[in-house]
């Protein structure tokens, strides 16, 4: 994908995003969240720190424009974007950085990028379930959340892959 | 590599604004976040007040051992003023004359050896400040040593961790007196000799100095009376566990009889 194609997908992702906060909530188990994998897309080539600014700026409008607390989905992505190059790295070895390539399915198999994403999804949704119930809820609702929300937002990561990092190599 | 590191400092250092920015707006706009951060903050800076006291404790604690031991002082030269008065109103009743008593000075031990068999310490005190030779250095565990010598600003004095040292001891408080000596291999060891034999006593009594003694006023708790043998066939030997720990003493009393060149009179 061209860099403007990428960053129009990721626009047009980021009003989904705040139409899945806003329409999308049938249960209060589930958070719905396709900013991690969002933030997991981003450029390699893009410094950690221009990173942490885009994913900070992506939750504030989601915040903003969603019915949640405003700085909820900030303070939940910005750890997501500072952990992304270690868990690239843990995943996919140093190759990914040397070659200077970006993140996709079809290069680098189907399990790593699940492994990836279940990552990122993990501790996009411990910080935001944690913050979000402010130590007012009980553990066992947070937990119970926490594992309702995974898998869902697994899948949802999978398809939003295919918008974003569908035609690296083409 | 000094590139690599810089990134990284940047890295956490927008990280960090990053995240304080979104905890501020959390904290703003949110009933339930503003109250969990409330609390957050609390218990950090709670945490952060709570060890700098700490630390403040710990680099005060000489100042503070100081200020203990001089309550210390105060306190033992009341006790003794109490005994003496104690003592002149015994006297008055018999219409006998009174006598002399005991004077108090305070001291700090400035080095002390205990790894000999005639271990020694040296005080901060001199003549200039009161003390004289053959006074008696106590502190609130104890006996601890005897005054030797003196000069104008400095006491050497014989640690009753030193096999020439000998000082008169009482079992209990009605019992019979011998001489406490240093064991010569514990830090807190030390016999009782030249009890008779038909000495009764329990193992767990406590040793006091008897007053007997020109060095030391009596009833000073000494130490624990343990095990004992018979020496001779004449007399027993016991056991004494001292309350004095040689190793941390610092702060010390200087017992100076004030009949003490009166006595020494009659000795031949």
């Amino acid at each position: 994908m061209r860099k403007s194609g990428f960053w129009v997908a990721y626009s047009l992702l980021l009003v989904a995003q705040i139409l899945l906060s806003n329409y999308f909530r049938f249960t209060p188990y589930i958070t719905l969240s396709i900013l991690p994998v969002m933030v997991l897309c981003i450029s390699t080539r893009i410094q950690p720190y221009l990173c942490m600014l885009i994913a900070f700026f992506s939750g504030l409008i989601v915040d903003w424009l969603s019915e949640g607390v405003l700085g909820l989905n900030a303070f939940s992505l910005v750890p997501v974007a500072l952990l992304r190059n270690p868990v690239i790295h843990l995943v996919y070895g140093e190759g990914l950085f040397t070659r200077k390539e970006d993140f996709t399915v079809k290069s680098h198999g189907f399990a790593k990028v699940v492994m990836a994403i279940l990552m990122m999804q993990t501790l996009f949704l411990a910080l935001y379930i944690w913050a979000d119930g402010a130590g007012l809820r009980p553990f066992w609702f947070g937990l119970a959340r926490f594992f309702a929300s995974l898998p869902v937002g697994l899948a949802v990561s999978l398809m939003t892959l295919n918008v974003l990092a569908a035609d690296q190599h083409r | 590599m000094k590139q690599r590191a810089l990134t990284g400092w940047i890295n956490f250092a927008v990280f960090l604004v990053l995240e304080i920015a979104s905890l501020h707006m959390l904290k703003h706009n949110g009933d339930m976040q503003k109250a969990w951060l409330a609390r957050g903050s609390h218990w950090v800076m709670g945490s952060v007040w709570g060890t700098s006291q700490r630390i403040h404790d710990y680099f005060s604690l000489a100042a503070t051992n100081q200020q203990l031991s001089q309550e210390n002082f105060a306190l033992r030269e009341q006790l003794f003023q109490a005994q003496e008065k104690l003592q002149q109103l015994r006297v008055d009743s018999l219409q006998l004359v009174p006598r002399p008593g005991f004077s108090l000075i305070a001291a700090e031990v400035t080095k002390i050896s205990r790894n000999k068999q005639h271990n020694y310490l040296i005080l901060n005190r001199g003549y200039e400040d009161g003390i004289q030779e053959k006074s008696g250095i106590i502190s609130q565990n104890g006996v601890v040593g005897i005054v030797d010598a003196v000069s104008a600003h400095y006491s050497y004095a014989f640690s009753f961790q030193n096999s020439d040292i000998s000082i008169s001891a009482r079992l209990g408080s009605e019992g019979e007196s011998g001489l406490l000596v240093w064991d010569g291999i514990h830090t807190n060891g030390a016999v009782l000799k030249e009890i008779p034999l038909q000495q009764q006593y329990h193992p767990g009594d406590t040793v006091f100095t008897s007053g007997h003694s020109l060095l030391f006023p009596p009833d000073i708790p000494l130490g624990i009376a343990g095990s004992s043998k018979i020496v001779n066939g004449a007399t027993s030997e016991i056991e004494v566990r001292l309350f004095q720990d040689f190793s941390a003493v610092r702060y010390v009393t200087v017992v100076h009889n004030n009949a003490f060149d009166e006595i020494e009179e009659f000795e031949p």
